[in-house]
């Protein structure tokens, strides 16, 4: 697998580089390569051969980013798992995926049905970072993501699909790492655009500086711009949201690059945003999980490429070997300048949800062109083409939403708010829109007021942090729309958060 | 304003944002003791107490904030 090949050389070559800056404390790749190494070493002597599906728990240090490498040397996928996210919904994860062994380097792993490797607790091995042969469709990483049932939804990316990404991503001239960039990697190793924040700076030699858990995320970003004087910066755009009320004091003439994924980026904050970084090229990327990370940008420039439609940055053109096409209800293709469902085709596509026929059925489906078959997944983004060819976000065609980044189906949190209240009520679960323009959860709740107090804490057991509602409204009848639905517009009023 | 004002203003600005009181706020307090407390309720937090005291925080301080103590230390010096 010629990545993984790269991963190896670039490893070996920038042996005296800094490979990651975790909570003041730098690693050489040098050291990288001996962890990586010693859990290499360990998979091989303890896991067997047919066992491919590995889990990982994602803490914040040098072990977990080794694990990745060391079971990609060995062919083999990682099923990530965060450790703050409810202990029963990573067993789910695991129990889902089949997974026996789990890499822990946690002092001590509650994982105790799997076979656990700590490691933290290695002995020292040679170094040896050679891969193995493999074949491409075996799995590189197996990620969750919000379910409509109740269940996360498995999406597995293979080594081509990595292999794609990186093809697509070496073929555009305009982005280049090198081994003197300090990279944020401000994302769990759960979400999928952390793939990028981790492998591109590996495969260059560059630094990443992550976020130590505990720490304020958006001042810690500022703290590693200000004292780090960090050269590239991949995010969601929730965080300069957040920063914005404190953008006059921001000036970054370092940053070089500068991404954005994972959630609609606003012309006016894109703007001022780009007035702090008088240096940085600026890229609105656009990809779900289902297409390994990227599909394609728009290179935005604050006074020549401010393409939007309703506020929000065009996504641009989809990169090398990805095909974008627009589709109506019966999946045909519509023309220039109409609505319709984005759906992406080539090689970055997932070889379907993980053991979920059913919803492989609705999201995938195969079209004739050029005497070809392409096999095109449906994003569920609602998307017009311009006549230059560039795409433009124009909402979301179903009741998914963006937390942060997250991909949140309200009907989750409703299903897990209904299986445990012993009140026969009818609860909606809402995106709210704050004043610093980033959307929160609430909860509507048709019912004189009552304690909630039983249902939150089953939500903590059942669901990640940012999906639990941080606000809940009791509404004696629910606003109906002429059809007899919830009329959630209406519901929305009465959320007055600001 | 005492420090006692000081606290009980930036209580109500904790209770407006998180919706429940089930705390109590000292100098010592950190995100860690109080449910609700992380990094985006932290900004509204941030934004709530800027509204209520009438001033505005910078970047600087609030970056290297780490407790309540420190917030009232930075209020005091913003009065």
């Amino acid at each position: 697998m010629e990545f993984v090949k790269r991963l190896q050389e670039s490893i070996e070559k920038h042996s005296d580089y800094n490979v990651l800056c975790i909570n003041s404390t730098f690693y050489t790749y040098k050291e990288f390569a001996k962890e990586i190494s010693k859990i290499r070493t360990t998979i091989v002597n303890t896991i067997e051969d047919s066992e491919k599906l590995i889990g990982l728990v994602t803490n914040d240090d040098l072990q977990t980013y080794a694990s990745i490498v060391a079971l990609w040397l060995e062919g083999k996928a990682y099923v990530p798992v965060n450790p703050e996210v409810p202990f029963e919904r990573n067993a789910k994860v695991f129990e889902l995926t089949e997974t026996k062994y789990v890499i822990d380097s946690s002092e001590r792993s509650i994982y105790i049905d799997c076979k656990v490797i700590a490691s933290k607790e290695l002995l020292n091995t040679e170094i040896n970072l050679v891969p193995k042969e493999f074949s491409g469709d075996q799995l590189a990483y197996i990620l969750f993501t919000s379910g409509t049932t109740g269940l996360p939804k498995g999406v597995p990316i293979t080594f081509d699909n990595v292999q794609a990404l990186v093809g697509a991503i070496d073929a555009e001239p305009t982005f280049n790492l090198e081994p003197y960039d300090r990279c944020l990697q401000m994302f769990e190793l759960t979400f999928d655009f952390s793939v990028v924040t981790y492998l591109f700076p590996l495969l260059s030699g560059s630094c990443m500086y992550t976020i130590p858990k505990k720490a304020i995320k958006y001042f810690y970003i500022f703290k590693l711009i200000k004292e780090q004087k960090l050269t590239v910066l991949t995010m969601v755009p929730s965080i300069i949201n957040y920063l914005r009320p404190y953008f006059s004091e921001i000036n970054a003439p370092d940053l070089r690059y500068c991404s954005f994924g994972g959630g609609a980026l606003h012309s006016e904050i894109a703007k001022e945003w780009s007035d702090c970084l008088p240096n940085c090229k600026i890229f609105n990327y656009y990809g779900p999980t289902e297409f390994t990370v990227y599909s394609g940008f728009y290179p935005y420039q604050k006074e020549t490429d401010t393409k939007s439609h309703n506020g929000i940055i065009a996504i641009g053109a989809p990169q090398k070997d990805t095909l974008y096409l627009i589709v109506n209800e019966k999946n045909e293709e519509v023309g220039i300048g109409q609505t319709g469902e984005l759906c992406l085709g080539g090689p970055q596509i997932t070889p379907g949800y993980w053991k979920n026929e059913e919803r492989n059925i609705q999201s995938f489906f195969t079209r004739e062109e050029n005497d070809k078959t392409v096999r095109y997944y449906k994003t569920g983004d609602l998307c017009l083409k311009d006549e230059e060819g560039d795409f433009l976000y124009v909402s979301r065609a179903d009741f998914q939403v963006k937390i942060r980044g997250y991909r949140v189906e309200l009907a989750e949190i409703e299903f897990h708010a209904k299986s445990k209240s012993d009140k026969k009520v009818n609860m909606v679960a809402l995106d709210i829109t704050n004043n610093l323009g980033n959307a929160e959860l609430g909860l509507a709740i048709e019912s004189e007021p009552f304690d909630t107090k039983e249902i939150f804490d089953y939500f903590k057991t059942k669901m990640p942090d940012y999906m639990i509602p941080g606000h809940v409204r009791f509404i004696k009848e629910f606003p109906h729309s002429i059809n007899g639905k919830v009329n959630r517009k209406k519901l929305k009023e009465y959320f007055d958060i600001n | 304003m005492n420090k006692e004002e000081i606290l009980s203003k930036v209580t109500e600005a904790f209770v407006s944002v998180l919706e429940h009181k089930n705390f109590q706020l000292t100098d010592e307090t950190t995100a860690a003791d109080v449910d609700g407390w992380e990094s985006i309720t932290h900004m509204m937090i941030i934004s709530e107490v800027e509204q209520r005291f009438k001033i505005k925080f910078k970047l600087m301080d609030l970056m290297n904030m780490s407790n309540i103590g420190d917030l009232i230390s930075i209020i005091e010096s913003e009065l």
